[in-house]
């Protein structure tokens, strides 16, 4: 155990903070799930990749700064510490971009991840369909090879992003004989190939966070599939592995609600009853808890070690911590919590918050998905 | 920043955990309930090294940390040992070897398996094993043991405890207890898991394995994060104090509660997944649960320390936020 820093890894805090202090937008952006939104947010992604923010563990040659995983959460630290906004493009880095350093080839990872750092190209994601959401391989879309290309046709929903991304990527059956897991392979689409339509879904706070697609006969260059044919499945598990496990919720940004929480609480303090006072402080013991677990599993993955089905426990942790600090919120802004404005005018984002930290325990593998997976993979039970 | 164990002490907890298995397992267990504390499990302990594990190596001892320390104390509650050369093993000899001036011989003694040392703070209402004490460490000092009085009856059939005059307050010495507490109170809640996770696969119902139900896998999964996101906690309270941080307390405390939810919440599961049979005296969990009820209010219980924690965090005398994990480093 070493709970240091070098001072190397301060000198790196110092810059981050610094960088940020200097280029962070005036003001909160519009909410990334509108299409104003969401172009302000691009910028602001472009805006990192200027400074060469865009994916700091990525190699140099593909945009990022070649970090470990401590300078990572560094980097995420200050990131969240300093307020900055959602990353518009986190299905590209966070998910599919690990994805592709793990099983692209050269030339796949030479085409897309630079325009990933880069912010030039927003990636959604498209894994469920109307009837294959948490058994994802009930899948039905079908990509049917002609020549050197793919032909998919079929329906995803819940595309995060989609209403507005530039790329989407996903499973298609390419085996139309197999069901179940096999027979499945992992495809990159460009939103904007003929055939493709968008219908954006109205989430629960009234804008279009994701959309529906669907495929007439969309053509796809067979290079645009990640490993091999029928291999889709292992790679849409180590991308899940991603999500759930390390990269997608970073710490900070729950210590940063934890942090923020505790100022609430402290304005409305006189009137509340002493139960809140605990719930707050559960939620920067639960942040810092999962802070203190990230580290110990990037210290783990540095050391040549991997994250697999402990990516469960994290999943279920962030997620409920995360409703829980926004249901105390609302609990101390009482008749106020369901104005969409405060009084000064801003956005009631603790309203903004509550209600997307309603989708954490259902989206990237439902908890219940993920309490079975614990139960079977970490503790052994029946299946 | 490296936040893992190293080989060492991996190596050491692993056999600790295979000497514990094999000499203190659920007969031994048994066998402890209703009979006097037997010198010769003792002499087992002491035979592993488990006294010697934190005395300073001038003193005769391993000289081992108090992150190897609190390793130790997960292994004795997985295995619900109640022997008093656990409390003077990890909590007395790291008070004396930061206690120079009061420490006399005793860190030697410890070491060499000669001694036991009872233990006395205001925020335990008693002190356990007066009986078999060669010393008492209270208020600041080392003591001469006062004559034992009549044993009070804890619900922990293997706990002995016994009413002492009033000393004063010891931050050191608190804080010493309420980290190996909560390392104890996280390896009892692994054993309970255990144990229902193993229930769960033999017992049949409808035909099938209880544990193939989902209701009760999700039990168990809840139990398995809270347990699993105490471990860090645990971990990161043992370094705080190790390395002397100021805001060492506030992370005992941390790991006090973070240890005694788990616990408790498990100890509930544990008995449910057991369904009547959790409710009998003849399955072993009982044991481990009633431990664990013990332990969460010993060295400060769930509102001493959430208080503690609260007046940090609220109060801000705790830097708190994304920049503050580990503040200061």
């Amino acid at each position: 155990m070493d709970i240091g820093y070098t001072a190397e890894q301060q000198a790196f805090r110092a810059e981050v903070r610094a960088w940020l202090k200097a280029n962070l937008p005036e003001g909160p952006l519009v909410t990334l799930e509108c299409e104003e939104g969401f172009h302000q947010h691009v910028a602001w992604e472009r805006k990192l990749a200027s400074g060469n923010w865009g994916m700091v563990t990525w190699p140099v040659d593909y945009g990022g700064r070649g970090l470990d995983l401590i300078q990572w959460l560094i980097f995420e630290e200050e990131y969240w510490a300093a307020g900055a906004p959602l990353r518009a493009n986190q299905n590209g880095i966070f998910l599919l971009g690990p994805t592709i350093m793990e099983f692209g080839t050269d030339e796949q990872k030479a085409r897309f991840l630079p325009p990933m750092a880069r912010g030039e190209v927003i990636w959604a994601q498209a894994w469920s369909e109307p009837n294959a959401g948490s058994d994802m391989a009930a899948i039905t879309a079908r990509a049917t090879r002609d020549g050197d290309h793919y032909v998919l046709s079929g329906q995803k929903t819940w595309s995060s992003r989609a209403a507005f991304a530039d790329w989407g990527f996903g499973l298609f059956r390419t085996d139309p004989e197999s069901s179940r897991h096999k027979g499945l392979s992992f495809i990159l689409f460009d939103l904007n190939s003929p055939g493709v339509t968008r219908r954006p879904i109205r989430q629960l706070h009234g804008d279009p966070g994701f959309a529906e697609l669907f495929f007439d006969d969309v053509r796809v260059p067979v290079a645009n599939r990640i490993a091999g044919e029928g291999e889709g499945w292992n790679v849409a598990m180590a991308t899940a592995g991603f999500e759930r496990g390390l990269m997608l919720r970073s710490p900070g940004r729950f210590q940063a609600t934890a942090a923020r929480l505790v100022a609430l609480f402290n304005q409305h303090r006189d009137s509340l009853a002493p139960a809140v006072e605990e719930a707050v402080t559960q939620a920067w013991m639960d942040a810092q808890a999962y802070a203190y677990n990230t580290y110990a599993v990037a210290s783990r993955i540095m050391a040549g070690g991997h994250i697999g089905a402990e990516a469960s426990l994290n999943k279920i942790f962030w997620s409920e911590l995360d409703r829980a600090m926004h249901r105390t919120a609302m609990q101390i802004l009482g008749a106020g919590a369901e104005l969409r404005q405060l009084g000064d005018g801003a956005v009631n984002s603790w309203l903004d918050g509550y209600i997307f930290s309603l989708s954490g325990p259902i989206y990237a593998g439902s908890n219940e998905i993920q309490r079975n997976i614990i139960a079977e993979r970490l503790l052994g039970l029946p299946r | 920043m490296d936040f893992r164990i190293s080989a060492d002490q991996q190596a050491l907890i692993d056999g600790i955990r295979d000497f514990l298995g094999a000499e203190h397992g659920v007969e031994t267990v048994r066998q402890l309930d209703g009979n006097p504390r037997p010198e010769a499990l003792r002499r087992k302990l002491v035979e592993m090294g488990l006294p010697a594990l934190l005395v300073p190596e001038a003193d005769g001892g391993l000289g081992l940390d108090l992150v190897t320390g609190a390793l130790v104390a997960m292994e004795l509650g997985r295995a619900c040992v109640a022997d008093p050369v656990a409390d003077t093993a990890l909590i007395a000899a790291p008070w004396l070897a930061s206690h120079p001036a009061v420490a006399g011989d005793w860190l030697a003694r410890i070491a060499a398996g000669d001694a036991l040392v009872a233990l006395a703070h205001p925020a335990n209402p008693w002190v356990a094993d007066l009986d078999l004490a060669d010393a008492l460490i209270g208020g600041g000092g080392v003591k001469d043991v006062p004559p034992a009085p009549a044993a009070i009856a804890s619900v922990d059939p293997l706990r002995r405890l016994f009413a002492t005059p009033a000393v004063a307050a010891d931050d050191r010495l608190l804080d010493l207890g309420v980290l190996m507490t909560a390392g104890q109170l996280i390896g009892l809640a692994d054993t309970m898991l255990k144990m229902a996770v193993d229930y769960a696969t033999q017992r049949r119902q409808f035909g099938q394995p209880i544990g193939s139900f989902q209701a009760v896998k999700h039990h168990l999964a809840t139990a398995a994060v809270r347990i699993e996101f105490a471990k860090p906690v645990l971990l990161r309270a043992a370094q705080a104090q190790q390395d002397g941080l100021a805001t060492a307390a506030f992370h005992v405390s941390h790991a006090k509660l973070a240890a005694t939810d788990a616990a408790i919440a498990t100890a509930e599961t544990a008995i449910q997944v057991h369904g009547a049979m959790g409710y009998t005296y003849e399955v072993d969990l009982h044991f481990w649960m009633k431990r664990s009820w013990a332990l969460a209010g010993a060295w400060g219980d769930r509102n001493f320390h959430l208080r503690r924690i609260s007046a940090g965090v609220t109060g801000g005398t705790l830097p708190i936020g994304p920049s503050n994990t580990f503040t200061p480093d």
